[in-house]
């Protein structure tokens, strides 16, 4: 780290005295004149056909202003931006319990609750289909929605997976599931509408893609976009599950059917019962190694249960066959992607986004192939790691591959990887201690060949403070903060000089999805450059001034500095003599995120090139009588290229690595024919306080060469991708036995083998 | 969709009042972290909601060999009595384990009996001291073994016109302890998947003179082991011993598969946690022997 | 009779409000007086983003009837600064970073601040213990730890020196 005045200092979030002090207004907490409560009709079967469906007593009740069905959405009744295969408002068929029959808005909570009731739908409920292995099969039936169950079907390889497996030394099979995880951020989803004077309208929405929900809230109301506006309040979490719309839209629509502002938020159950949630996949995995432990090739054939719409299953199962080989050096490798249709929940991004379920699969069996040939589970990963330079399969080079290995001879380090048998490993009769380790990657960006960029607006006043404008929505992660810093820091003034306007798609430019972490980089980039082009101006009068030249000079900690010494002329002198002559202080600037072009041929589509690499290791104990598993130790090795705020980036790993967790152990919806078992926070099962053990975190900084504002990278995904193998792994260790399926709980980790077996 | 009347009457008889002339229209309602749950989910509809915050029925008092708390007391003030930790050790254990400070700062002792959940976490450890409980109507009080309350999974034998307004512990004889155990799902907000509370008391040969192993979650109402406990009647301590009760009390609970936990696994739990609190049990009253 | 009338104290100021008696707490103080500070996480108890003091202590605001909060005292996010200044666990909680999003926060704050106005020297199982209750999905409790520390330190502090005005 250098001198940075800034960058890579601890500073409190800009919006941090609004959060401590209440004032920080999320879309529950928005209070406008007039606002009527919306709510939505969900079905409760997960398959019918709806036979009648009849608002008209609704509409009549006294203080009910509007109510609308799939016949009263002006323009196109679906939303999903990619695949618009997902009703607004379910028209004949409802495919999921959650679907949406219709909409109501009235004077308080309730009157809706009310108008529900007088809702009469009579459902003809329609036997389901929900295995998907069952769903796949030819003359399946029902077929959920279109043509074919099978959603998407692909296959991938590179080299001669056949040739190699047969030359091997061992081989080795083994199936693995993944559950169904719910992202279970605090704020549930919300969406305020109203409608403007022109008709326009504004929608205030806990979304991660304002520009997205925008376009598709113009769609569904079949009105130009220049009439919708989409604003983002704080937003409390997110974690993918609002990449996608979910309520906004039909915030919108009921705004403009009640001529009224309408508030429309889930309680807590609806949430569990209708957002989208983590894939669950079935993976037949086959590695083939020398004797010595080189991987020669990595077969899979995933399965994973999509529900009934679309969503994000395709490029789910993309990042899952791109990273499906680990950070290894491998070749040879077939990936089969499947995507099945069923009646159960529906499914979409959450962080990570396929990695996890990749990682359980790739690291699980790592450990087990270590087991089969005797080596020691570091020295086989440390023997098979990317490097610098390594070509992947998929034909990307790893620019920058130091962190790989760094990171995992670190993370053995902290753990005491050399001595661990040292550590008693059999406290009492019925506890057994063991550990384990997960390294991964995972990489940052939407990925090449599609359209990566965030544009910013940056203005600077005449007493030096400046105004942000991005459409970044910060969901916790933290860009707001990261971007007041990057300006702060090219600009030489501090962060408390710095105005972050949170994203409103009249005022700022388009910054794309916060997801796959990617604005860090994007928007981090965009906001030098705007930043860029106000300090030059600044420096070109100060040139100008001092008659010294523009070179010499630069802006630090609210002064012009020549040869690094500070001046006595001011930032702010600077910026008030530009508005004096009239040089706009004023900056635009779209950074598009660009993929090197001197490479080999690339194979894998929509490929990720700038990577992070992790490794945790974990150190569980494990109640041989009762299954509980105890994570006494974590320790998370995370690349970040080059922190700009470490707060965040800290807040991140824990958050992330916490998740892990209850991905690994607890976690888990329980889904019978559809309809979910446990849709609440009693019954599925996060950890909380008592149950993290003190992380041990360490930051490598090793700075990213493609696109990295000042070397830093995304880091918002990696923490939750290890966690799980790490203490499968650990465990294995522990009580020597391999587990295959998540979570980990207590009745899968029993029995335990006996010793003296 | 109905809305209840509230009231908080200023005296315990208005109070019997109400619920003589309105039974079980008239609920009750303590720190509410059960009742308000209910009420929206519509499993419950009072008409009338009796509040008896003004009665100051959370008193905790030793008077004759019994102490005595009123059923109002909250878990936080349990937790604060130094005279329950030092007599009634177990049951200050279940309020540490039980949800989180904020709910304990509301959830009370008559509360979690009255819900009569199976697996209510303060019934077994009431259990094991023997505890009775006083329900009172306007016609007077009525005391009865706390054991007898239950009948079903959220039913027992209250009265509509009655209220719970004491719950009783006697003194534990000399050379006694208890054990308290939670199995839950994580360490703090968990339902129990199995809890339980095992008591011995000994007589000066160091045989057991009487032993309490109660069981919540494992079947319809919080149990005694009656047949594990009566094996132990009579027997010097050890391990073998120990084991045996155990295993008797795995063969006299009849666990329901749920979201939590499988019928089987509540089976394996039951005689591994009980033969770990017999255990723990037995450890305290050597502990115990060496202090005195 | 629908609506029933409710006077208690919030943040030192006595409030009357008009609320039918199946009303939350919660759902008084966010929608009658408009202090949205304190939020709605889950409705049911069991994610502690609704907590407040009532009467000197934490609870879940919405397991908690408007009437039960007659003649009380409660105490909301809102009202832990004093005279424009933070508490030191609030100004502590942005240092280091102990939220991200911030939906719990004002939840975990309120049961920091209850820990701290008794015990002024907490050990980190006792931090731990005291948001055992509350629920962060961003974040973990790392930095809940460290703030609250260091805002007892700063208590601590002030105490010896003679603090208080």
């Amino acid at each position: 780290m250098t001198d940075s005045a800034v960058v890579g200092q601890w500073t409190a979030a800009p919006g941090a005295e609004e959060i401590v002090t209440g004032k920080a207004r999320y879309c529950p907490d928005i209070q406008l004149p007039g606002l009527l409560c919306g709510k939505l009709l969900y079905s409760p079967h997960a398959r019918a056909r709806i036979r009648k469906l009849d608002v008209s007593k609704a509409r009549e009740m006294p203080d009910v202003y509007a109510v609308i069905t799939h016949a009263d959405i002006p323009g196109e009744n679906s939303y999903l931006y990619a695949e618009p295969d997902q009703p607004l408002l379910v028209v004949d068929e409802v495919r999921f319990q959650g679907d949406a029959v219709a909409a109501v808005a009235a004077k308080d909570e309730r009157t809706a609750d009310a108008a529900l009731q007088a809702i009469e739908v009579e459902y003809e409920v329609l036997p389901g289909i929900f295995d998907p292995l069952e769903a796949m099969k030819p003359g399946a039936d029902p077929i959920v929605h279109g043509e074919d169950n099978i959603m998407m079907s692909k296959m991938y390889r590179s080299g001669d997976v056949e040739a190699a497996i047969a030359s091997a030394d061992v081989v080795i099979e083994n199936t693995y599931r993944t559950q169904w995880a719910e992202h279970a951020f605090l704020e549930t989803e919300g969406g305020v509408g109203l409608v403007g004077d022109d008709g326009g309208i504004t929608v205030y929405s806990s979304c991660q893609a304002p520009h997205r929900d925008r376009m598709q809230i113009a769609r569904a109301l079949g009105i130009p976009e220049s009439m919708v506006r989409v604003i983002t309040p704080y937003i409390g979490g997110a974690f993918g599950a609002k990449d996608e719309a979910h309520v906004q839209i039909h915030a919108g629509l009921l705004a403009h059917a009640a001529q009224r502002p309408v508030h429309l938020i889930r309680d807590r159950r609806e949430s569990m019962l209708t957002h989208v949630k983590r894939h669950p996949m079935i993976v037949e995995y086959t590695t083939a190694a020398t004797k010595e432990g080189k991987l020669l090739a990595v077969k899979a054939r995933v399965i994973a249960d999509a529900g009934p719409y679309t969503n994000s299953t395709h490029e789910v199962l993309n990042k899952f066959g791109e990273f499906i080989g680990g950070p290894y050096k491998v070749e040879n490798v077939e990936v089969e992607k499947i995507g099945v249709r069923t009646n159960n929940p529906i499914t979409g991004a959450f962080r990570g986004f396929g990695a996890p379920q990749a990682a359980f699969v790739y690291e699980s069996q790592m450990d087990d192939l270590a087991r089969k040939l005797g080596l020691d589970p570091l020295e086989i990963r440390l023997l098979n790691g990317v490097e610098t330079g390594t070509k992947m399969y998929t034909g990307v080079v790893v620019r920058e591959g130091t962190a790989m290995k760094a990171s995992l001879e670190k993370a053995a380090e902290m753990i005491g990887w050399e001595k661990r048998d040292q550590v008693e490993r059999e406290p009492k009769k019925h506890l057994r201690r063991g550990f384990g380790m997960a390294t991964i990657l995972k990489g940052s960006g939407l990925g090449r060949g599609l359209a990566d960029h965030a544009g910013v607006v940056l203005e600077m006043h005449r007493d030096g403070s400046v105004v942000l404008q991005s459409a970044a929505a910060d969901m916790g992660q933290g860009i707001i903060t990261v971007m007041a810093q990057l300006a702060a820091e090219r600009l030489g003034i501090d962060m408390s000089s710095v105005r972050v306007v949170r994203a409103d798609t009249a005022k700022s430019p388009d910054a794309g999805g916060s997801c796959a972490s990617r604005q860090a980089m994007v928007s981090g980039n965009a906001v030098l450059e705007a930043a860029d082009t106000i300090r030059d101006t600044l420096l070109s009068l100060a040139a100008g001034k001092t008659k010294i030249e523009k070179d010499r000079l630069d802006l630090k900690a609210g002064s012009l500095t020549v040869d690094g010494e500070r001046h006595e002329i001011s930032v702010k002198d600077l910026a008030q003599r530009a508005s004096n002559w009239g040089y706009p202080l004023h900056a635009e600037s779209t950074y598009q995120f660009e993929y090197p072009t001197d490479v080999p041929e690339v194979t894998y589509r929509y490929s990720q090139e700038v990577f992070q690499f992790c490794t945790q290791a974990a150190q569980v104990l494990v109640d041989c009588e009762t299954g509980q598993v105890t994570v006494e130790r974590l320790i998370a090795v995370h690349d970040a290229g080059k922190m700009i705020n470490p707060g965040g980036v800290f807040g991140q790993i824990e958050g992330g690595v916490a998740q892990g967790i209850g991905y690994a152990l607890t976690e888990e919806l329980i889904v019978d024919e559809g309809h979910t078992q446990n849709p609440s926070l009693e019954n599925y099962v996060i950890p909380m306080a008592l149950d993290i053990p003190q992380l041990e975190m360490e930051v490598l900084e090793i700075p990213e060469p493609i696109a990295a504002p000042l070397g830093a990278k995304g880091i918002a995904e990696s923490p939750i991708i290890p966690t799980a193998p790490a203490i499968r792994n650990a465990i294995y260790d522990a009580i020597d036995k391999p587990l295959y399926e998540l979570p980990m709980t207590p009745e899968r980790v029993l029995p335990v083998p006996d010793v003296s077996d | 969709m109905s809305i209840p009347e509230y009231t908080a009457p200023a005296t315990l008889d208005d109070a019997l009042g109400i619920k003589k002339e309105l039974g079980a229209e008239a609920r009750v309602i303590a720190g509410g972290t059960d009742l308000i749950l209910r009420m929206r989910d519509k499993v419950f509809s009072p008409s009338v909601l009796i509040d008896l915050r003004r009665l100051s029925l959370d008193g905790i008092v030793l008077s004759d060999n019994e102490m005595r708390l009123g059923a109002f007391a909250s878990l936080s003030q349990i937790l604060e009595s130094a005279e329950i930790e030092r007599l009634f050790p177990a049951l200050p254990a279940g309020c540490r384990e039980f949800a989180g400070p904020p709910i304990r700062n509301r959830a009370t002792l008559g509360g979690n009996i009255v819900n009569a959940s199976p697996a209510a976490d303060l019934v077994p450890p009431l259990i094991a001291y023997d505890t009775s409980i006083v329900l009172t109507s306007s016609d007077g009080d009525r005391v009865l073994s706390l054991v007898e309350f239950f009948v079903g999974p959220g039913q027992s034998v209250i009265k509509p016109d009655e209220i719970l307004t004491e719950i009783r512990l006697p003194v534990m004889p000399p050379w006694s302890a208890a054990t308290f155990i939670k199995l839950g799902q994580r360490r703090s907000m968990a339902i129990s998947q199995v809890n339980l509370t095992t008591r011995l008391s000994i007589d000066e040969s160091g045989a057991v003179s009487d032993a309490r192993i109660v069981l919540g979650a494992v079947a319809p109402v919080p149990m005694r082991a009656v047949a594990a406990e009566e094996f132990l009647l009579g027997k010097e301590l050890s391990e073998e011993l120990l084991n045996g009760a155990a295993q008797k009390a795995r063969a006299e609970v009849t666990p329901i598969s749920d979201v939590r936990a499988s019928h089987s696994y509540r089976l394996e739990m039951t005689e591994v946690l009980v033969r770990r609190a017999l255990l723990a049990t037995w450890d305290e009253l050597g502990r115990n022997a060496t202090d005195g | 009779m629908a609506e029933m009338e409710i006077k208690f104290d919030v943040n030192g100021k006595q409030v009357r409000v008009s609320a039918e008696p199946n009303k939350t707490l919660l759902s008084v103080l966010r929608e009658n007086l408009g202090l949205t500070g304190t939020k709605d996480g889950c409705s049911s108890g069991d994610c502690g983003a609704c907590v407040v003091m009532l009467d000197d202590r934490p609870v879940n605001s919405c397991m908690v009837l408007a009437p039960q909060a007659e003649g009380s005292s409660v105490v909301t996010i809102e009202g832990l600064a004093s005279n424009g200044e933070l508490h030191p666990v609030q100004r502590a909680f942005g240092e280091t970073w102990a939220f991200q999003c911030g939906f719990c926060t004002p939840g975990i704050l309120v049961s920091c601040y209850a820990l701290l106005e008794s015990n002024d020297d907490p050990t980190r199982e006792e931090i731990l213990t005291a948001v055992a209750g509350n629920f962060c999905r961003c974040t973990g409790y790392q930095g809940v730890v460290k703030a609250v520390e260091q805002a007892a330190a700063e208590i601590r502090a002030a105490n010896k020196s003679g603090g208080g005005s």
